[in-house]
């Protein structure tokens, strides 16, 4: 297609504000998707990201729309990830767009990742056109979101769209916007190719497809590629565009969205940002890759474990296959004395690994337990070695260390002004700093911080909600490492200590989380036949204990009238419960106790 | 091992003719207490009639399944509240255990007795009919503990009611007990069981209050009116018991039952005939709805609904609901975990003698645990709860189970 009739866009919203149902007005009015096969909702295909009301994997269409200039245009919409563990793809994904159509709930009004989003399209030098989304609810105000997005955007009110996703009012203005707001792409067929992935998924018959847009040049089929950051060549088995099934072609020119299948078997070796060109024997390849190539970084890590030591190699299996399509999905075996045979598995964010966990335990029917998460270390011994840590059981003692650095976080609180108190004090209880103050309207402001991650992962998103009733939003990015003064909780059941219970805190509140953590134990761990000491140590140093009492009675009623089946149930129950529970020489620890840490609260 | 047909060997041993026991469950009550989740039911007096009739037809019915008539060497009225029911049911319900069974002329026949809800012509008449042992619903001797749990009775009901069971000729009589209950205290117990022990019933069965899903007790706990029961405290309540019972002449052969000794002998003949053949998995047949039997390598049981059991009867069908096959490997386990609940545990070569197997093998790895936990104590003969076991019987339970 002529580039000129081409537009490459995506859709940037916050969670709720209505993406995937524009997105599904859109195939429909343009009629991608006939409305009878419309499954609700197309592009978000996985269960779980449904469930959980977000789209994980960024996933393109092409759609035909004839305008009101009554030509044809080829409307290339890419799907972005909804939340923020998934920045980066995000930003590989708007790298590939010309525009954005930024979405806005009238009833909620900007949020913090209306923001974010906006901010890394606009670094992409994207042209945005505004939607105030949900303007047939009774609840909505849209003339104050309207100026609010106005002000936002620099923007006169008219040139903001006022639909309605749901009833489909508002479809054929924003397409029409499309074509004519957003500039063609401006690219250059001569050129040697480079195309930039930004997502890639493994198909069970083509291998791993890479979602390319083609900055440059000309990406016919049959040809040998060559990836520019890992120098990996590959063949172009199929080349072809999404409408939105994966339809052939003969090939992909500069401008167009489509994809390639490679036939390679994992999803590692195509990472997302990186650039594919010719294979020096096919052509002349590009010099420069395009630009913001990272390789994907875990950011949190956690322990899983089989509950029954003898899933060991399912839980490998199963690691296996979900790594097939997850490229930041990183695990290495790890062995602990309390836990056994499991894998540090590192993970985008706390998201991220709730999805997997949830993944291993329900399709691959694993019974997991999972340690408290934890981020990666960097701890410059007095020998002189640095080295990076990752599971605080293997944090060195605290006379081999010289000094530990742990990640900061940028972040960003949305929130009515009635909060900023409370969520000050939450943030400063987690050891963040203040940064600034911005007023978005009368109501709301946005409050920035420097907060290590590590007091990100535990609980914080929950605690700011309840705080703030809900109203708050959240979004973060990662700043830089900094030196902290972090010592090592050891927690010790029964005069033991459980590795895969231990925990890094700073120093000033180690003494607070140990006591907490403790009081939390005694009340997850259930009663024993004999009396079980919870303890907290630093080094040999006890700093807080409690003590589970010995369970006396447990014993069932007579077998009345000889219903013997039915107390036989009951033992039985009692029995499987058990089975779930790990045992550490003589004391059973239930699956909750490992994240007990994620619940202690902030009382403090 | 493998076991695909071995669950049909007969609960017994093989030259012994297995006199079976029988059960008649009785669903009438006067009032519904707050603590009971069983099928029982406060305003079903209209059904007695055609109760009655539909489980002496039941009990008919499985006589003749019999080409010989089984032996029967106990029956039990349980319920609900059978001694609601006027005698003449009971008569018709007796004469039909004597026309389908070989009833034993020692047969232990045992009657569930509410306070309030019995006078003495009634128990006379019961006696007459061959009824020789009362088992009477007493739970406690404490007005407001009663009241509390919606008893509707008194503890003057309960003494009458004892009283009047003496006179009528009643000499082997034991009185239910509950323990734990909400509010109350060790000193309440106590003198409950003082009070007991002054009257010197045969037999004594003291029970654990456990709080039922769906009951009344249940959500008053829920709602926060009566505190949750405290183990710790039935823990306590049950050594109080343990000790005075024993003081006062009565021997714990069951981790809920005490029956008065008689002279030195080791077992009290005054122990629960009826309850023993459940505890050493011997057959039984149960009657009535949502009763359970045990035999022939199955267990089976009736609908629950009464009102359902009698249509059944009505349309000459069977009341059976449900049924499980008892294999081996599951009916060894059953042994070890109903045997264990009596002091007298179980006896190895018994248990061998019965399966061929050795339990000390079979469940070497599980014995051995709750061994060293302090739970059970073993000798050359036998393995047994040890007073804590008792306590904590289903820690040592579970682990048996297949
Ligand atoms: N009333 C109304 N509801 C809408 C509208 N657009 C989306 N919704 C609802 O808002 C919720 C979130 O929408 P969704 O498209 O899943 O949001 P996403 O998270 O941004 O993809 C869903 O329940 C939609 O049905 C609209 O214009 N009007
Ligand atoms: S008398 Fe017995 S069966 Fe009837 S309601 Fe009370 S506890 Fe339940």
């Amino acid at each position: 297609m002529d580039q000129s009739r081409i537009r490459n866009l995506c859709i940037i919203a916050h969670i709720d504000h209505g993406k995937s149902t524009l997105t599904d007005r859109l195939l429909e009015f343009t009629g991608t998707v006939a409305k009878r096969e419309m499954v609700e909702q197309v592009m978000d295909q996985m269960d779980l990201e449904r469930e959980k009301g977000i789209t994980i994997k960024a996933k393109a269409v092409r759609m035909l729309y004839r305008a009101h200039d009554g030509v044809e245009y080829e409307l290339n919409l890419i799907d972005t990830p909804g939340h923020v563990d998934f920045t980066y793809e995000v930003s590989r994904a708007l790298a590939a767009c010309e525009g954005a159509i930024l979405v806005v709930d009238a009833t909620q009004g900007i949020e913090a990742q209306t923001l974010a989003n906006l901010y890394l399209a606009l670094e992409h030098n994207l042209t945005i056109i505004p939607v105030l989304n949900k303007i047939d609810l009774a609840s909505a105000r849209p003339d104050e979101v309207s100026d609010e997005m106005a002000k936002l955007l620099n923007a006169p009110n008219e040139q903001i769209i006022r639909a309605s996703a749901k009833e489909g009012t508002g479809t054929e203005q924003i397409l029409e916007a499309i074509v004519t707001q957003i500039p063609p792409p401006a690219a250059n067929t001569a050129l040697p190719l480079r195309a930039l992935i930004f997502d890639s998924k493994y198909d069970a018959y083509k291998g791993v497809v890479a979602y390319v847009r083609v900055v440059d040049g000309e990406l016919p089929r049959n040809q040998k590629l060559k990836l520019m950051s890992s120098g990996l060549e590959i063949d172009a088995l199929e080349v072809g565009v999404f409408r939105p099934k994966m339809v052939a072609g003969e090939s992909l020119s500069a401008g167009e969205v489509g994809y390639v299948a490679t036939g390679l078997k994992s999803v590692r070796d195509i990472q997302v940002g990186d650039t594919i060109t010719h294979a020096a024997s096919a052509g002349a390849p590009a010099v420069e890759p395009l630009p913001g190539f990272r390789p994907a970084k875990p950011m949190v890590f956690a322990g899983f474990y089989p509950v029954e030591t003898n899933d060991y190699p399912l839980l490998r299996d199963a690691l296996d296959k979900l790594k097939l399509n997850d490229a930041s999905l990183t695990y290495d075996p790890e062995t602990s004395a309390a836990l056994g045979f499991g894998f540090r598995c590192g993970f985008l964010g706390l998201l991220h690994l709730e999805i997997v966990q949830e993944r291993l335990e329900r399709e691959y029917d694993l019974n997991l337990i999972a340690t408290a998460p934890s981020v990666e270390y960097h701890v410059l011994k007095t020998s002189g070695d640095l080295i990076t840590v990752d599971n605080p059981a293997e944090m060195p003692d605290g006379a081999e260390i010289a000094e530990i650095e742990e990640p900061w976080m940028r972040i960003q609180v949305f929130t009515p002004k009635e909060y900023i108190g409370a969520v000050m004090d939450l943030v400063v209880a987690r050891r963040g700093a203040f940064d600034k103050m911005e007023y978005l309207d009368e109501a709301r402001v946005m409050l920035s911080y420097v907060m290590p991650l590590s007091e990100l992962i535990v609980d914080f998103y929950d605690q700011l909600k309840s705080r703030t009733r809900g109203y708050a939003s959240l979004d973060y990015t990662f700043a830089d490492y900094r030196v902290s003064d972090l010592v090592r909780l050891n927690i010790l059941v029964n005069e033991e200590a459980v590795d895969a219970l231990s925990m890094i805190v700073h120093k000033d509140y180690a003494y607070a989380r140990g006591a907490a953590l403790c009081k939390k134990l005694k009340e997850v761990i259930p009663q024993q036949l004999f009396p079980v000491p919870i303890q907290a140590a630093i080094g040999g140093h006890i700093i807080a204990r409690e003590t589970i009492r010995a369970i006396r009675k447990d014993v069932l009623a007579k077998c009345y009238g000889g219903d013997i089946t039915r107390k036989r149930k009951l033992l039985e129950k009692q029995k499987a419960g058990k089975k779930r529970m790990k045992r550490f020489g003589n004391v059973e620890i239930p699956q909750d106790a490992f994240m007990a840490v994620l619940k202690l609260g902030d009382e403090e | 091992m493998t076991s695909a047909h071995s669950w049909t060997l007969p609960l017994a041993p093989r030259d012994v003719t297995p006199a079976v026991a029988l059960f008649v469950f009785i669903p009438f009550c006067k009032i519904k207490c707050t603590y009971c989740d069983f099928n029982a039911y406060a305003n079903l007096s209209r059904a007695m009639m055609p109760y009655a009739d539909a489980v002496a037809r039941e009990i008919e019915i499985a006589g003749a399944r019999h080409a010989s008539p089984l032996p029967a060497k106990t029956i039990y009225f349980g319920g609900g509240t059978p001694s609601l029911v006027p005698v003449a049911h009971v008569e018709k319900i007796l004469r039909a255990c004597h026309r389908a069974f070989v009833v034993a002329g020692n047969a232990e026949i045992t009657l569930e007795a509410n306070p309030g809800t019995i006078d003495a012509d009634k128990l006379r008449a019961l006696r007459a009919l061959g009824v020789n042992r009362l088992c009477i619903g007493v739970q406690a001797f404490d007005d407001a503990v009663l009241r509390r749990l919606n008893r509707g009775h008194t503890v003057a009901d309960a003494l009458e009611t004892y009283d009047l069971a003496r006179r009528a000729g009643f000499d082997n009589v034991n009185l239910d007990f509950i323990y734990g209950l909400p509010l109350q205290t060790l000193d309440d117990w106590r003198a409950t069981l003082e009070r007991a022990c002054a009257l010197a019933p045969e037999h004594l069965s003291l029970y654990a209050l456990k709080v039922e899903g769906g009951t009344g007790l249940e959500h008053q706990i829920k709602r926060g009116k009566y505190p949750a029961p405290d183990d710790d405290v039935a823990a306590d309540m049950n050594d109080l018991a343990e000790e005075m019972l024993g003081a006062a002449g009565y021997a714990q052969y069951e981790i809920s039952n005490w029956a008065r000794r008689v002279g030195a002998r080791h077992a009290s003949p005054l122990q629960s005939r009826h309850n023993l053949t459940y505890w050493r998995t011997e057959p039984y047949l149960g009657f009535g709805a949502g009763a359970h039997s045990c035999f022939g390598g199955e267990r089976y049981w009736n609908v629950l609904s009464p009102l359902e059991y009698i249509q059944r009867a009505e349309r000459g069908e069977s009341a059976v609901a449900g049924s499980e096959p008892i294999s081996r490997e599951l009916e060894m386990a059953e042994t070890m975990i109903l045997g264990l609940r009596l002091n007298e545990g179980i006896a190895f070569d018994a248990f061998a003698a019965r399966y061929g197997e050795d339990a000390r093998e079979k469940y070497a790895a599980q014995l051995r645990e709750v061994n060293a936990l302090g739970l059970v104590e073993m000798s050359e003969e036998c393995v047994r709860l040890t007073p804590r076991g008792r306590l904590l019987s289903n820690e040592v339970f579970w682990r048996l189970l297949p």
